[in-house]
């Protein structure tokens, strides 16, 4: 007889040390996948995380890629935290590009410093407000927040998608599925020549800090806490349970708009069909990855935004299908959730005594 | 077929408790037997042994002069063993059907034939085909009958089974369950509600305090007599003095206030009134589940009811939230300690910044002001003498005792005009009994009101100036302490009327 029991004491540094384990667990479950495949696991592990960040580029390329995940990551924090289960940050994230790209496309022949600070904050009060949908409906007519948030990313998707087709397509654009290129003071400032790697990195940056100040050092992050913990609580202490689900909603829709306009005013430059290769939906993992804590989501960002990259060069040198980063992000949450049950219960195995059988 | 049950010498003890000392019973079929008692008398613990949910430590379990082993709910079943708990174990999703089948080996044709004749006998009226979720409680009730009766149950036991019915209801169900007797089936009924021990059943053992105190025929009782029995003497005489408040200042007035909720499991109100003067405390009697709950909440603000007034001191405080209302200086200490008065996983001091007053300054301009919240933890963790002065412990490391007189400290410490509380001793030790009775009579003695909701008579008794007992969610006439007995308790819990 096998029996589950509930642990007591679980230490704050196995806690944090488990997402380790799970890369490593990850890495040695891809190595074998590989060693399936036919490859030798060494080379191709190799060919997957460390090519692509060997040069300055690469490095580059992955700040590129975590940037996004990492503020939609934190955004989403707010939300995990207190048990709202918003798990339409991609939805966010392109409703916030629409909204911004909207508005890079009305001052496509503008030039000005003002022209990027709008689109930018347009971007967010999209995201936001997009978000505001499934939080508003919860706590108003006590739907179910996963399922309207998830469905409203196809909204956005289809939205997007007649937009680029129809009335926002480039006049000029021989009916490609795409808007007009952006002007050049709508886009995010280049750090470095040659590199894609562009301002949006310090939005991310200055977003980690104020939510790290927000959910430690503030009273909404007590309650945030409180109200994740136990509702009763929450509820006991005389929290506003209702105007604190459309906060946290807000926050984290306002994080994914963030990202979205990042996107497309920084690498992409326009609206097209895929501004976004499931940021939104990795940025999950990501959160996790990194405990819902903004210095472990920092680092967790890094580590999804390489499984993008290596997903690209195995494509290259290995001819493998690009799906493959996402068998490895698959991996990442499946060893962190099967290693987080081993952390929060113990196993115990027992004979089976004579008198069940 | 006759059945005999008996068990002997029955033993089972929790940490702390003695559920079960040293029981001994007998039932033969043919006769409905109740099994009366307080909360805590020992009676779920008896009915789990015998359904095999709890081992006992000591004892036997006899079925026709057999002794047999209950490992399981499995081998109760075997044993024909059936049980009808408080709360259902449906599948609300499932149809009845499905709900019946899903643990009966019998092919679906068989099955169905032997359900309808069980309909037709008794004459129950429920769809086979429709989910559980559209069905009334009482018609869920019946489901689970029938799913012991598909297994030709020789003893059946229902635990308190008329408290999620309406009065039809009930009506219904003890006429299937004299039918069911007698069909021979021995039938205990677990109750603490005097009225339906005397209506129904034919013999009658009262518990208390884990021990069986009397076993007798319902013809020779009376409700007076088995309230007697249940709620025992009052053995503590250490009584607050009770004090003449006529010239008091009035400082709580609730009037004609209704409560309905959505939820079956929770109990509605009905044209609630009272008052509450200044040093004064009012005790709440009443067997738990009669509105207790529902009627703190409302008293704290984490229920608000549209249209009710409660004048604290002299203002309209009906509309606000248990932080407002704290403001106002009202401090409640409700009954689940462990996850919703605290949090376990958070610190002693982040447990204290959950009673949150403006003055205190714990949150300037939005920030949490760590150093003063520690501070005035410490104070806390001090003057209620918990036994501990690190405030940066998880507060699931508290025994239950220090976990309260932290909760109770950190609502008195501001010197609130009113504590509410809700079993503040339940589980705790002797010790921690004592000093939490003796903070309470001293708020009052410092001319501060308290409402003290217990389910623990002897508590009401030692602490209150004015009693009144909540039964189904209706208040009974507020008696002045020194005229209550624990027996006019006993009578007005179980349902009865005094006068």
């Amino acid at each position: 007889m096998i029996k589950v029991e509930k642990r007591n004491d679980v230490s704050r540094s196995i806690y944090f040390l488990t997402p380790i384990l799970a890369i490593f667990l990850t890495l040695f479950g891809g190595g074998i996948i590989f060693f399936i495949l036919g490859f030798n696991p060494i080379e191709a592990l190799k060919f997957f995380f460390i090519t692509p960040i060997s040069d300055l580029y690469g490095l580059s390329e992955l700040l590129v890629k975590a940037t996004p995940l990492c503020l939609i990551a934190i955004g989403l924090s707010f939300c995990f935290k207190s048990n709202n289960w918003n798990i339409g940050a991609e939805g966010q994230l392109i409703f916030g590009g629409i909204v911004g790209g909207g508005v890079a496309l009305l001052f496509y022949n503008h030039d000005g410093f003002y022209v990027l600070p709008i689109i930018i904050l347009s971007g967010a009060i999209g995201g936001m407000l997009f978000a505001m949908i499934p939080a508003i409906l919860k706590t108003y007519f006590n739907t179910n927040e996963i399922l309207v948030s998830l469905m409203l990313v196809y909204v956005a998707k289809l939205l997007l998608d007649y937009l680029v087709v129809g009335p926002w397509s480039n006049p000029e654009g021989f009916n490609f599925p795409e808007t007009r290129q952006f002007s050049e003071s709508a886009r995010m400032p280049i750090l470095f020549d040659g590199l894609r790697i562009h301002a949006g990195i310090f939005i991310t940056l200055i977003t980690v800090f104020l939510s790290w100040l927000i959910l430690y050092k503030t009273y909404l992050g007590f309650q945030i806490k409180v109200s994740g913990l136990s509702l009763k609580t929450a509820k006991y202490a005389g929290y506003k349970g209702k105007t604190m689900i459309i906060i946290v909603f807000m926050i984290s829709g306002a994080c994914a708009g963030l990202a979205g306009v990042g996107e497309i005013t920084g690498p992409i430059g326009q609206l097209h069909r895929n501004i976004s290769p499931d940021y939104g939906f990795t940025a999950i993992i990501v959160a996790f990855l990194g405990r819902l804590n903004p210095i472990g989501i920092i680092f967790a960002s890094l580590i999804v935004a390489l499984t993008y990259l290596g997903a690209e060069t195995a494509q290259i040198f290995l001819q493998v299908p690009k799906y493959t980063g996402q068998v490895f992000q698959g991996m990442i949450l499946f060893f962190l959730l099967g290693s987080d049950y081993l952390l929060f219960f113990k196993i115990k195995f027992l004979g089976l005594k004579k008198n069940e059988l | 077929m006759n059945t005999k049950l008996k068990v002997t010498e029955i033993s089972k003890i929790y940490p702390g408790c003695i559920a079960n000392d040293k029981v001994s019973l007998e039932f033969g079929s043919g006769k409905i037997y109740a099994l009366l008692g307080e909360n805590g008398a020992g009676k779920s613990t008896l009915v789990k042994i015998l359904s095999g949910v709890v081992k006992p430590d000591e004892g036997e379990v006899f079925l026709n002069d057999e002794s047999i082993k209950l490992n399981s709910p499995l081998d109760a079943k075997k044993n024909n063993i059936g049980m009808v708990f408080q709360h259902f174990n449906l599948f609300e999703t499932l149809s009845v059907f499905e709900n019946l089948s899903i643990d009966n080996d019998k092919k679906d044709e068989d099955l169905r034939v032997l359900v309808n004749d069980i309909l037709k006998k008794y004459n129950f009226k429920i769809d086979l085909d429709i989910p559980v979720l559209n069905l009334s409680a009482g018609q869920k009730q019946k489901v689970e009958i029938i799913r012991c009766l598909i297994r030709n149950p020789k003893v059946l036991i229902m635990d308190e089974p008329t408290s999620v019915l309406t009065e039809r209801e009930t009506d219904d169900l003890f006429i299937s369950l004299k039918q069911f007797s007698k069909d021979g089936i021995l039938i205990i009924y677990i109750t603490h509600k005097l009225k339906e021990v005397l209506s129904l059943c034919d013999e009658v053992a009262v518990m208390r305090k884990g021990k069986v105190v009397s076993v007798s025929s319902t013809i020779d009782e009376k409700i007076e007599s088995l309230a007697n029995k249940m709620v025992g003497e009052n053995l503590n005489t250490i009584k607050k003095k009770i004090n003449n408040f006529k010239n008091s200042e009035q400082i709580l007035q609730i009037s004609n206030l209704n409560f309905k909720s959505d939820d079956p499991y929770e109990t509605n109100l009905n044209d609630l009134n009272l008052s509450l003067k200044k040093g004064e405390c009012l005790g709440i009697a009443g067997i738990s589940g009669n509105g207790q709950n529902e009627l703190f909440q409302i008293l704290s603000g984490e229920i608000i009811t549209k249209g009710t007034s409660i004048m604290f001191r002299n203002k309209e405080i009906g509309k606000l939230n248990p932080r407002e209302r704290r403001e106002y200086l009202m401090a409640f200490s409700p009954e689940d300690r462990i996850s919703q008065a605290a949090v376990p996983e958070l610190k002693i001091y982040e447990n204290v910044a959950l009673n949150n007053f403006k003055s205190s300054n714990f949150f300037e301009k939005g920030l949490v002001n760590e150093k003063k919240i520690k501070e005035h933890s410490k104070k806390i963790l001090s003057n209620f003498s918990v036994n501990t002065n690190n405030v940066e412990l998880k507060s699931q490391f508290l025994s239950g005792g220090n976990l309260q007189k932290l909760i109770i400290g950190r609502e008195l410490i501001t010197s609130p005009e009113l504590l509410v509380c809700f079993n503040p001793t339940w589980g705790l030790d002797v010790g921690a009994i004592n000093y939490i009775h003796e903070t309470l009579i001293q708020i009052n003695e410092q001319g501060k009101s308290s409402i003290l909701i217990s389910t623990d008579n002897d508590e009401l008794l030692k602490l209150s100036d004015r009693i009144c007992v909540i039964y189904k969610g209706k208040l009974s006439k507020i008696m002045n302490a020194d005229t209550v007995t624990a027996e006019k308790l006993g009578i007005l819990m179980g349902g009865g009327s005094i006068d």
